[in-house]
């Protein structure tokens, strides 16, 4: 059975069209405790947070060259929790002052027959991982430190092995379009964390092989 | 080289020491090795000294030699090895030597020769003798000059001390500010902007969500002067607040009951500052205390224009006035009062304490705090991570497909302004229920009325057990038992007979309900003394049909029989008519028998007959149960 033909139509969640505002970094693994103490004093008080995930990436190639691409994410740690269903498109190119990564995002929360349903809508399954650390937030802004794992054994999430040394750092705020200030939040946020970890906006299509 | 067999190959270091001797038995016994010190002097002998700088030395080398060399040198002179190895080490040692034996050598000739005063004399130098006094002017002024030099020295050294002290003491203010702020620091959140230290005041980071700043500034407090003493709370370090956030200010809820006397005017004592605390402490807690006030003023007035209720609330400008119980009139104001406005709100009359506005007020501050808290619980985390926050339930609402009904049962329904006008009907109500009690039992004597209040009460619920009792016979009258659930707006009666009756907020209810219990009361406690004293209860009915009809609920009626049947006692009791006592005589008693020919035995006259009524008021006892019991006695009679 030939790919359904994929179509080129805006996606849109539903009334509201949601951004995602975007600055990405790195550390290594010995600054991680450093770096969570800050993130601990510079955010909201709340009880640190720890996470455990397993993520899924689909792709639906159509005859044009651009797959589309699903991200299905569900907790390790929380089981009972629904499954997590986003799609982001390509980052707006707009001015290049602006301080953040900002793309289009849709955000679904499904039940866990999701990767079934995946499969029959003719989605293929690209790559998967698991992703664990740690969350916080101020405000609006989320701040993820999470290191990444391959998955060995595909469908096997106990046997992984770790991708790298270091940590990603995200900063991440979700706003309805047309807000442009929170970039400057995010980019103050950013300074307080400067000699620890540099989170800048980091453009996926430019690392694309 | 793959065929053939594998070659051994032994290999063996040279040897290093010299083979003394080949033992018989082949054991070889090497020369010993040099040690440092012999390799020391093997190397020293091959210096030749001879090989000097200057050639014509060679030959005056031959006494002077050994006498000059016996300390430098321990070792034999006369062994001088031509080959000389690198003399780069010994070089200048060996110069230095040859020189020192040159000098030595030349005045060892030189006096020889001085010796043999032929060839050469020695003159003595001529002296100065005026070099020998030394005049006291020259003493002095050498003296006064290295005194001079001394002082000098003293005065430079003087002069850096001075310098150094005050340095220290400017530095010590300075470090004063430095652990000020180090204090400030440990106690409210700084950071550095450019060239000025801002700090946040606000409970944004505690889960608040008011749009106000709270941003202030620290400042060094620099206005001091040096002469002058420093005062006693001195602190060199400075905040400044916004200026909306300045002064003071608290919650006032008042409840003018209409009819009422008396609204009670609050004004707020200056809270009592611990001692040690600091200035600025002082000054950013209740700036923060004023934000905080702020905050629920403005989540109150919101809520009360957007929810829409029977009576809608009036919010202007400062205050919400509503009204939860008609005749009753809540109103909420944010007073602000900023220092010097102070002295013009004293008021004429004292303030009378009124322990429902602090609680409503405590009530509402810890209201907010919860709600910033529910805005950081864990529960709003996303899991998975990528997820946007919001409740944990709400992310179920898709996957599950929960309907409209449904989710709006997830969300938050009650507002504060709503949870606040709850408990403030649920005080009131609670507060006039227990003046109805106690009006009643300071009014009426008989029956008595007790109240046992319980201690553990919910913000909108609290009970009371009202018991009804006659003095002196409580342990047999204790039929009417009531429990008292006061909830918001209804109060609730659990009977001990097990009815329940609901009562609404009117007073006249409850105080209506609870003469009808008392009247009832007497009824039954006349049953009981009649199981006591050993009558028999002929008839009992809790709501006569007969007689006067109360406006009060109903009266009841009771009539016991004496135990040898003669005599019969009929009480009527009503809350409004009082009670009405009959005593049915036998017929044998009555003056004027009538006569008929029915009758024609003697003994139907022991049968009752007519009744008469008693003057109660005029019966000897202090309360119904007594005189009835008193009644009771006088009926029978003694065996």
């Amino acid at each position: 059975m030939e790919a359904p033909p994929v179509s080129v139509m805006p996606v849109t969640g539903g009334a509201v069209n949601m951004m995602e505002y975007l600055l990405q970094g790195s550390v290594y693994d010995q600054a991680l405790e450093s770096l969570l103490h800050r993130l601990r004093g510079l955010c909201d008080n709340m009880e640190p947070e720890t996470f455990i995930d397993h993520e899924l990436v689909y792709l639906l190639k159509g005859q044009q060259g651009n797959p589309f691409i699903l991200r299905a994410r569900r907790s390790l740690s929380h089981p009972t929790s629904p499954w997590h269903l986003r799609y982001l498109g390509q980052p707006e190119v707009g001015d290049k002052s602006r301080h953040a990564l900002v793309r289009n995002c849709v955000d679904v929360a499904a039940s866990h027959s999701l990767p079934e349903f995946l499969n029959e809508m003719g989605f293929r399954m690209d790559h998967e991982f698991v992703s664990n650390g740690h969350m916080f937030r101020k405000g609006a802004m989320k701040i993820v430190v999470s290191k990444l794992s391959r998955i060995l054994v595909p469908g096997n999430t106990d046997n992984t092995e770790r991708l790298s040394l270091s940590y990603l750092v995200e900063l991440s705020v979700l706003a309805p379009a047309g807000q442009d200030n929170m970039s400057e939040d995010m980019r103050s946020f950013a300074e307080q964390l400067k000699p620890l970890v540099h989170l800048e906006k980091i453009d996926p299509s430019k690392q694309r092989h | 080289m793959s065929g053939g067999p594998a070659v051994r190959v032994s290999i063996e270091s040279t040897c290093e020491k010299q083979v003394q001797e080949v033992a018989l038995d082949g054991t070889e016994t090497y020369v010993p090795p040099l040690s440092m010190s012999q390799n020391l002097a093997k190397l020293a002998q091959r210096i030749d000294f001879s090989q000097g700088s200057d050639s014509e030395e060679e030959a005056i080398e031959g006494e002077p030699r050994d006498r000059e060399w016996t300390k430098p040198e321990p070792e034999e002179e006369e062994g001088t090895v031509k080959f000389q190895p690198s003399l780069w080490p010994w070089d200048s040692v060996r110069n230095n030597l040859r020189s020192a034996l040159t000098e030595m050598c030349v005045l060892h000739d030189v006096l020889s020769v001085v010796k043999e005063k032929k060839y050469m004399a020695l003159d003595p130098v001529s002296q100065d003798p005026t070099a020998g006094k030394t005049p006291q002017v020259f003493q002095l002024i050498s003296k006064k000059k290295s005194l001079g030099t001394a002082a000098q020295l003293l005065l430079k050294g003087a002069e850096k001390l001075s310098k150094s002290v005050a340095e220290n003491q400017e530095n010590r203010r300075q470090r004063d500010f430095n652990s000020e702020l180090l204090r400030l620091r440990s106690q409210w959140k700084l950071r550095k902007v450019g060239d000025k230290i801002l700090g946040d005041l606000s409970y944004r980071s505690a889960g608040s969500l008011f749009p106000h700043h709270g941003t202030f500034e620290v400042l060094k407090n620099t206005d001091i002067d040096l002469d002058k003493k420093l005062p006693e709370d001195y602190c060199p370090l400075d905040v400044q607040i916004p200026s909306d956030l300045d002064g003071s200010a608290y919650i006032k809820k008042q409840a003018p009951d209409i009819g009422d006397l008396g609204t009670v005017a609050l004004f707020r004592r200056p809270p009592k500052t611990k001692a040690g605390t600091q200035q600025w402490h002082v000054k950013l807690e209740a700036a923060q205390n004023v934000l905080l006030c702020k905050e629920i003023f403005a989540q109150l007035s919101r809520e009360a224009v957007q929810i829409k209720s029977q009576i809608p609330h009036i919010v202007v400008k400062n205050q919400i006035i509503s009204q939860p119980f008609p005749g009753l009139q809540l109103s909420i104001s944010l007073c602000h009062s900023t220092g010097e406005k102070k002295t013009h709100r004293a008021s004429p009359e004292k303030p009378k304490p009124d322990d429902h506005l602090y609680v409503l007020e405590h009530n509402l501050h810890q209201m907010m705090r919860e709600f910033h808290k529910q805005q950081l619980s864990s529960v709003v985390m996303p899991h998975p991570a990528s997820a946007p926050f919001g409740h944990k339930r709400m992310r179920l609402a898709g996957p599950m497909a929960y309907d409209k009904a449904e989710i709006f049962s997830l969300q938050h329904n009650e507002g504060l302004l709503e949870k606040i006008i709850k408990q403030a009907k649920h005080i009131f109500l609670r507060s006039r229920t227990a003046r109805t009690i106690d009006s009643l039992a300071s009014r009426i004597e008989d029956p008595q009325i007790q109240a046992h209040w319980s201690n553990i009460n919910d913000v909108y619920e609290s009970s009371v057990k009202v018991l009804i009792t006659s003095q002196g016979y409580e342990q047999i009258c204790k039929s009417i038992q009531l429990q008292l659930n006061i909830g918001v707006e209804q109060i609730r009666v659990v009977h001990r007979d097990g009815r329940v009756v609901t009562l609404s907020h009117q007073e006249q209810e409850l105080q209506d309900f609870l003469l009808s219990q008392m009247s009832q009361h007497q009824v039954h406690a006349v049953q009981q003394l009649a199981k006591v004293m050993g009558w028999h209860v002929l008839s009992f009915s809790n709501h006569v049909g007969l007689g006067p009809v109360e406006s009060i609920g109903n009266a009841s009626a009771v009539t016991v029989a004496s135990p040898n049947g003669e005599y019969a006692i009929s009480v009527r009791n009503g809350p409004e008519s009082g009670c009405k006592v009959l005593v049915q005589f036998p017929r044998s008693q009555t003056k004027e028998l009538p006569k008929s020919d029915v009758i024609q035995d003697a003994k139907w006259s022991h049968l009752r007959g007519p009744s008469k009524e008693v003057h109660w008021s005029r019966m000897e006892g202090r309360n119904f149960v007594y005189k009835m019991e008193l009644l009771m006695a006088a009926l029978t009679p003694c065996p």
